[in-house]
């Protein structure tokens, strides 16, 4: 896990998912420690559209070949759009994480973006829990 | 607990592997992708570090006898030069663990056996070896394992120069060799349904015929990948498929167990032994299968489970190694897998999922 990307322009989760907040709606994705960590993702089951999540709520399920992990949402809302490309090719997750948005959502509760890390508290927690 | 290095481990790490701990040693999980690594071994050729393994030499005139004795399969009326794969079980007919018995010689036998179990394994086999005329010796510290597969492998390792003829060296039989003036132990086994070769060899060797390899475009493959070929050609697996609660039947296993031997440990359990489960290989149309998932019947109803489940990059669909219940097995083979609450529909496997191209 030597070297990975963190842009600046987003806001991250402790779980390792990236969100890029525009006005009131989000999309978010796997950060690339993540897809890193993962290894090749081969499966995504990503939630219905409609569907109202609260934030952290578990929505959907990212498989590699070794492992099973749920992806949360990092802000409450209502899913307004996923992301078919990346279903059908899932390993896009792999070789561009950050322009792989996997969900887009709604956004119901604004104030839930300051719990979200910036990039540099995101690249602190990552090199915690790498050495953990 | 610091972890145990491989002879190999700096090659590894020029490598920027993934490594992860494995039975005490840190082992490399995988080099570039899984996939690449698993269409590496089956269209051309890979190389897998599998020091990790654990090596017993039993020698003296009633080597071959003590090792018919331990196993359930049939050693002591294999010829010379032949490997022999066997569950090891105890008195109840339970596996301790699964190994290869290489008959290197009339008085000498090495046996493989799985990392994780090779202090089990020694204080079993060390515990019996007084009934016999032979010795027993440890030296799973004192040997490398390179387990070189996939279809170019002859051509590869006559090109670096290692010494054999591989006209006269069928599958599943052992020899010595030579590379340069050192000798190995050569055997045509492995884990991954490819031909290929296993070589036992001394810490020193081991790095040499490594990068040796590497030069000649073999690709380096990782556990993720072994575990990978295994499956897809259905190899069980110590701790997945195989375990003590079970018996060899129990597992897809039973026809190494040649119950009309005259003497071996565990016979008396096995000869009575009635099998509970029964052994399946399912296949998915969509979803990937994993260890604990349930295996359903067609009223929903939970009737075994997935031993070992992975996506096959070679098939590219979801495979599974698991056990049901001979009680409740569907006559029709009718199966789910259960995946986060649905009854996925599995496609019942007489035969592997995949054929290797082994010799």
């Amino acid at each position: 896990m030597s070297t990975h990307e963190v842009p600046d322009s987003l806001k991250y989760t402790r779980d390792h998912e990236w969100a890029n907040i525009e006005g009131d709606t989000m999309t978010f994705g796997i950060s690339d420690f993540a897809q890193s960590s993962l290894g090749d993702v081969v499966f995504l089951e990503l939630p219905e559209v409609g569907t109202t999540l609260k934030q952290g709520d578990a929505c959907g399920v990212i498989e590699s070949i070794k492992s099973v992990s749920d992806l949360c949402t990092p802000m409450s809302g209502v899913v307004e759009e996923i992301n078919q490309e990346a279903v059908d090719n899932p390993a896009l997750c792999n070789t561009s994480p950050y322009l792989t948005w996997l969900v887009k959502v709604k956004i119901s509760a604004m104030h839930e973006a300051d719990q979200l890390l910036d990039a540099a508290q995101y690249t602190e927690h990552c090199a915690q829990e790498h050495h953990e | 607990m610091d972890l145990r290095q491989t002879s190999l481990y700096a090659e590894h790490v020029k490598l920027n592997a993934k490594m992860a701990p494995f039975a005490d040693f840190a082992m490399p999980i995988q080099y570039t992708t899984v996939k690449d690594e698993v269409a590496a071994v089956r269209q051309k050729v890979g190389i897998f570090d599998v020091s990790h393994m654990g090596e017993f030499f039993i020698e003296g005139p009633e080597a071959n006898d003590f090792v018919d004795y331990l196993m359930t399969n049939d050693f002591k009326n294999s010829e010379p030069h032949k490997a022999v794969y066997s569950p090891l079980c105890n008195d109840e007919g339970h596996i301790l663990d699964d190994l290869i018995a290489y008959k290197i010689n009339d008085q000498t036998v090495l046996i493989c056996v799985n990392a994780a179990n090779v202090q089990k394994d020694w204080a079993w086999v060390s515990s019996h070896v007084g009934k016999f005329k032979c010795v027993a010796k440890n030296l799973s510290d004192d040997f490398s394992l390179l387990a070189v597969q996939g279809p170019q492998t002859v051509a590869v390792l006559k090109k670096i120069g290692l010494d054999f003829d591989d006209r006269n060296f069928p599958y599943y039989s052992v020899k010595s060799c030579l590379f340069g003036s050192s000798e190995v132990i050569m055997a045509r086994t492995g884990y991954t349904g490819e031909d290929g070769f296993e070589i036992f060899c001394s810490h020193q060797l081991a790095p040499v015929l490594w990068n040796k390899l590497l030069q000649e475009k073999v690709t380096p493959c990782g556990l993720a990948a072994r575990d990978i070929l295994r499956l897809e050609v259905g190899y069980p697996l110590y701790g997945h498929e195989l375990n003590e609660q079970l018996t060899p039947a129990d597992c897809g296993v039973g026809w190494a167990v040649k119950k009309d031997k005259a003497s071996f440990i565990g016979r008396d359990a096995l000869r009575t032994n009635t099998p509970v489960y029964q052994a399946v290989k399912l296949s998915l149309g969509q979803g990937i299968p994993r260890a604990g998932y349930p295996i359903t019947n067609a009223a929903g109803e939970v009737i075994g489970e997935v031993s070992s489940g992975t996506i096959s990059p070679t098939l590219n669909q979801g495979i599974a190694l698991g056990r049901v219940k001979r009680a409740v097995m569907p006559a029709d083979k009718v199966m789910f897998i259960q995946i986060r609450g649905k009854n996925i529909p599995a496609t019942f496997h007489q035969k592997p999922f995949i054929t290797g191209g082994h010799k």
